[in-house]
């Protein structure tokens, strides 16, 4: 920011006056900048907020008017819906279901796929660019593609119905995109350092684990967040390894709050609400994480 | 440096097998027959009701509980057809009772692979109280026949057990507004001014129903169909043997854009596509009203009473129905479209045996009758609700009860023909080639 | 319903924790293996051995589900014999390719090919860069960002009270009809009008999925040292210069990966049409279109489009696969 330091960087007096002027000018040039971002952010945030509002209202209220209604009095408030939610029979335990689900199934994806990644990124050998090809081409199968044949696996391996199950599902599922993006981002760490450590005489699992992995870690952590909430939100794997048993998660059980002829909006926006709450908490946590701690990434320069 | 992690990895390597042991176990034995194995104390049991529908169904279930110890596991699936499809493809385990499956070919094909287990073997010696007191057009295919599909009626046996039943096809009206009579004919009903009464417009509709959009619109018109043209072509157009363009089928269309058309319909045909049928009836209760009619089956009416919990809206005297108008062919008037809830059994359990029996007996349909919105399959219940006792008598009186025609043609003959009334109530001049477009995929969705 | 029984919370805390550390079992002891073996041995079976885990997976869940589905492609519906008709075994393809509702669906997918790719990252990179630049860069990321976790369902439900419709002349519920009726312009009924539907659709797609691009070209561009920036704008560049022939180039890597994403995410497209409009009013897509042939029980119809999908996407992979090699020759 020098360019700014200098010309506020002024000196007393008369030079001070000029500064000031100066100053003014500078941010009526950024006023642009600033309309542009709030706009994006007002689209982007607006709509949701709408949602949220109208998650605090009674039914004949959101049909009779707008959310934006309430910004005025009569505000009309309820915060009944919340607790009507929770009521309904197995919404809470869904909730401790979709945790239970999502947490092991990150894990055990991302760990494998950085695995993985690392040996399409560093070591070569023949078919390899085939190998990827059809693991990262397979993101692009939709998953109703692949039920039948996976539901047998399950019954022949005695899992059906499990919670494992549906771990082992996501991560057959997920790991294309996390082999992709890792792989991308494994690729482009210098090779300099990985050459000294092989002088120095370590083997590959230290250079995975001691350099590859750390310097990884930003990548890992946004993919945490995607892989993370990818599950949390998914509905159709949960509902199709999960459909007989009781361990449905909460996006299944949202699903169906509506009669079957469609009523009760007032429950699914505040499950809506309810829903989106944790992995907006685990973004915001981790995201300051990854912020600070890029290190060298893909970027040359 | 690779002796320590040696060391380290002996060590992680045990934690890690250990682990996986323990995994195992815990996730074989802990996670493994989610439904009910023991089969006299538990039975599972899927359905699509959500709302206040489930807590009917729970209604239902208290008593049959307590008296008898098995324990009912419940599940709302709203997609349990297509998976219960899955599983028997996959040959994995299904829900001790779930409804049956409206496609005939799925019917006849989950028989004959021995998924879908006689009601006769259910309901033993009570299977003949089940037949005399559920409305015959339920349970007895036509003309004697030995298969009906549609009530899952596969050589002589019965696959579904029917429980809830529905009216539609009734002209509902604000007893506060509409003072007439109840038109005679369908031609009647679309001379009615009504400004006479103080609303606006004529009719009020709405087809939006998330995916099953079009679904009101189709209602309509089977309503029409029926009554115009007979139940001989009705079924044969069911079953891909008349046309879409055929003239019948075309009149139906026809005679259906009169009646929401922007002179009749409340708010135009924008309003109509894009309002929920549950709130379409919303501007009959307003003041002024925004119309006089809300074409619509028996359930309406707890919606009617939930969008106004001021009003305070009583059945038969805020608001009543009449049933829908000739069409001028006397010989057709007797045709009522219905359609039911029912209840198949995929696992043959003593327990899931009580629990059919249960919901074939009048104790059980008669709960259901008296949590509203809905009759039951058996003749002879009370309704306390004069609505409802007039909409019972609608069904028992009729000549035939015929089912709703897209819910039985295959699902992309189905979801053609629902947007297809979408389409042609966007654009009413796309007719022809709309009924074209249906001639096509009738051709493709009923050969395969 | 049943509760949560202390033995699934053990099971998933031994998963948490216990797959790691059986992967860093196998890691460190294979090495300890592999390195005792001789040089040639070692070059070839190190890498199969370190990708066995992600390719076992990848065989299970997607691999063998993917070749029987380019056989059931083949296949009638019935999958008792191969397909009969118009091009012989490749009635499913024909079919695809000439009835009318399925070219709707490859139109849309198209649509949402260009567009929702191309704004989403457009849209992305320059939230990305201008951000960069303010003090509340932080809690602008996160307002951007919000839509990302959104289900759906949710999103749906979001959108359905932006879009909302009224007769005119009726108080408008929906947003967007609100802001119109305070211009006294007449309400749109944007779901439903063929003009409107499916680039409702689409933007509501970009409005969920900006975020992502944004959150991934940012870390990237947070990597740019900014000696490069000082020494560009020392050579007299202005910011619109700079960002056009420093910063862009500098990011297109990341650029190229998260377009990548895109477009393979605008092809599998199925959650928002399916639950605003259902495919209703022409705004199907190939996603849709194949689940409704799953579900009317047309497997090998279903299969032909996803085997469709499959290979319009190997072009794709083949641009990354150079890339990459470009990469590793620099390096």
């Amino acid at each position: 920011m020098s360019a700014e330091q200098v010309t506020t960087r002024g000196a007393t007096g008369v030079a001070g006056a000029v500064s000031i002027l100066d100053r003014l000018g500078y941010r009526l040039q950024r006023l642009p900048l600033h309309v542009v971002i709030i706009i994006f952010c007002a689209v982007w945030v607006i709509p949701t907020v709408g949602m949220i509002i109208n998650s605090f209202r009674a039914l004949p209220d959101m049909q009779a008017a707008g959310w934006w209604t309430t910004l005025c009095p009569p505000h009309g408030f309820t915060l009944a819906s919340y607790p009507q939610v929770l009521a309904i029979e197995g919404v809470v335990p869904s909730i401790g279901y979709s945790i239970l689900i999502t947490i092991p199934a990150t894990v055990i994806q991302l760990s494998i796929a950085t695995m993985g990644a690392y040996a399409f990124a560093w070591m070569n050998f023949p078919g390899r660019n085939l190998f990827f090809i059809v693991i990262v081409g397979l993101m692009v199968v939709p998953i109703q593609m692949t039920l039948i044949p996976v539901l047998q696996f399950f019954k022949f391996a005695h899992l059906s119905g499990t919670i494992p199950a549906v771990w082992l599902a996501h991560s057959g599922y997920g790991l294309p995109f996390e082999v992709f993006l890792l792989r991308n981002y494994l690729g482009g760490l210098p090779r300099e350092i990985f050459e000294s450590a092989e002088v120095d005489g370590a083997g590959h699992s230290v250079r995975f684990l001691r350099i590859a992995v750390p310097m990884t870690l930003p990548a890992i952590a946004s993919l945490v967040i995607f892989v993370f909430l990818g599950i949390w939100n998914d509905l159709l794997v949960a509902l199709t390894f999960l459909g007989v048993s009781p361990y449905r998660p909460f996006t299944v059980v949202i699903a169906q709050l509506t009669t079957s002829f469609g009523g009760g909006w007032q429950f699914l926006t505040a499950a809506a609400v309810m829903q989106m709450a944790l992995p907006l908490a685990v973004f915001i946590f981790l995201q300051r994480y990854f912020v600070r701690g890029v290190t060298a990434g893909s970027v040359k320069g | 440096m690779t002796e320590v992690l040696a060391r380290r990895s002996s060590r992680a390597l045990a934690l890690g097998l250990g682990a996986l042991f323990v995994l195992a176990a815990c996730g074989g034995g802990g996670g493994s027959s989610g439904g009910g194995g023991a089969s006299t104390t538990d039975v599972t049991v899927w359905t699509a009701w959500g709302g206040a529908e489930l807590k009917a169904f729970q209604d239902v279930l208290k008593p049959f509980e307590s008296s008898s110890g098995i324990k009912v596991h419940l599940t709302t699936n709203r997609d349990s057809t297509n998976q219960i499809a899955n599983g028997i493809a996959a040959g994995t385990d299904l829900p001790d009772i779930a409804p049956g499956p409206t496609d005939p070919k799925q019917v006849k094909d989950w028989v004959s692979k021995g998924a879908i287990k006689p009601i006769e073997t259910a309901l033993g010696d009570q299977f003949q109280a089940y037949i005399s007191n559920t409305y015959p057009a339920l349970t007895t295919p036509p003309g004697g026949a030995s298969d009906d599909l549609y009530i899952g009626v596969v050589g002589g046996k019965h696959y579904e057990e029917m429980v809830k039943t529905q009216v539609k096809g009734l002209i509902w009206y604000n007893k506060k507004v509409y003072n007439g009579d109840a038109p005679k004919s369908f031609s009647d009903l679309l001379a009615i001014d009504p400004s006479k009464y103080g609303a606006s417009k004529l009719f009020c509709a709405g087809f939006e129903s998330g995916a099953a959009s079009g679904w009101p619109a189709s209602d309509q018109i089977d309503n029409i169909i029926m009554r115009q043209s007979g139940d001989q072509v009705y079924t044969s157009w069911i079953q891909g043997k008349t046309k879409f363009s055929s003239d019948a089928i075309k009149q139906g269309y026809q005679t259906f854009l009169k009646e929401v058309s922007p002179a009749t319909v409340y708010g135009g045909t924008n309003t109509v596509l894009s309002t929920n049928f549950a709130k379409a009836g919303d501007p009959m209760f307003k003041s002024p009203a925004g119309c006089l009619f809300l074409e619509q089956a028996t359930f309406i009416t707890s919606f009617f009473q939930q969008d106004f919990p001021s009003l305070n809206l009583k059945a038969g005297t805020d608001f009543d129905f009449f049933a829908h108008p000739s069409m001028g062919q006397s010989q057709y008037d007797g045709n009522v479209n219905g359609f039911y809830d029912n209840f198949s059994m995929y696992n043959d359990t003593p327990a899931a045996r009580k629990l059919m029996q249960y919901m074939a007996t009048k104790d059980a349909q008669q709960i259901w009758a008296n949590d509203g919105g809905t009759l039951g399959a058996i003749k002879s219940l009370n309704y306390t609700d004069p609505v409802f006792k007039r909409a019972a008598d609608v069904a028992g009186s009729a000549k035939n009860l015929l089912v709703t025609a897209g819910d039985f043609m295959p699902s992309d003959m189905q979801k053609a023909f629902w947007q297809s009334l979408l389409n042609v109530t966007n654009n009413p001049g796309s007719l022809n080639s709309e009924l074209a477009h249906l001639d096509q995929v009738q051709a493709a969705a009923y050969s395969s | 319903m049943a509760g949560i029984t202390p033995d699934q919370i053990i099971t998933a805390v031994v998963a948490v924790v216990g797959v790691p550390l059986v992967l860093l079992g196998y890691i460190i002891l294979g090495e300890l293996v592999i390195e005792r073996l001789p040089d040639s041995v070692q070059g070839w079976i190190r890498p199969y051995f370190w990708a066995l885990p992600a390719v076992g997976f990848a065989t299970i869940f997607m691999v063998y589900p993917l070749i029987r589905t380019v056989i059931i492609s083949f296949r009638n519906s019935d999958d008792t014999d191969w397909a009969t008709g118009a091009w012989g075994a490749f009635a499913n393809y024909h079919y695809f390719f000439t009835f009318p509702d399925t070219l709707t669906s490859l139109r849309n997918s198209l649509l949402w090919l260009v567009f929702y790719t191309f704004f989403a990252v457009f849209f992305g990179l320059i939230i990305a860069i201008l951000v960069d630049r303010v003090r509340y860069e932080t809690i602008a990321k996160i307002a951007v960002f919000l839509p990302v976790p959104i289900s759906a369902v949710a999103a749906s439900i979001i959108w359905k009270f932006m879009f909302d419709y009224q007769p005119p002349g009726a108080t408008q519920t929906g947003t967007l009809n609100a802001l119109l009726s305070v211009a006294h312009h007449d309400p749109v009924a944007w779901l439903v009008n063929a003009t409107t539907n499916n680039a409702a659709l689409i933007f509501v797609g970009i409005w969920t999925a900006t975020g992502f691009c944004m959150v991934i070209i940012s870390a990237s561009l947070k990597a740019i040292s900014s000696e490069v920036l000082e020494a560009a704008r020392i050579d007299g560049a202005n910011e619109f210069q700079i960002v056009r022939l420093v910063v862009t180039p500098l990011l297109w890597p990341t650029i190229t990966v998260v377009g990548t994403t895109m477009i393979i995410n605008a092809l599998k497209t199925f959650d928002i049409v399916y639950v605003m409009t259902n495919g209703a009013y022409n705004t199907d897509v190939i996603a849709t279109q194949m689940f409704f042939q799953l579900q009317h029980n047309h497997n090998s119809r279903a299969a032909a489009v996803g085997v469709v999908l499959f290979l319009a996407i190997v072009p794709l992979l083949v641009v990354n696969i150079r890339r990459f090699q470009q990469q590793e020759e620099q390096r």
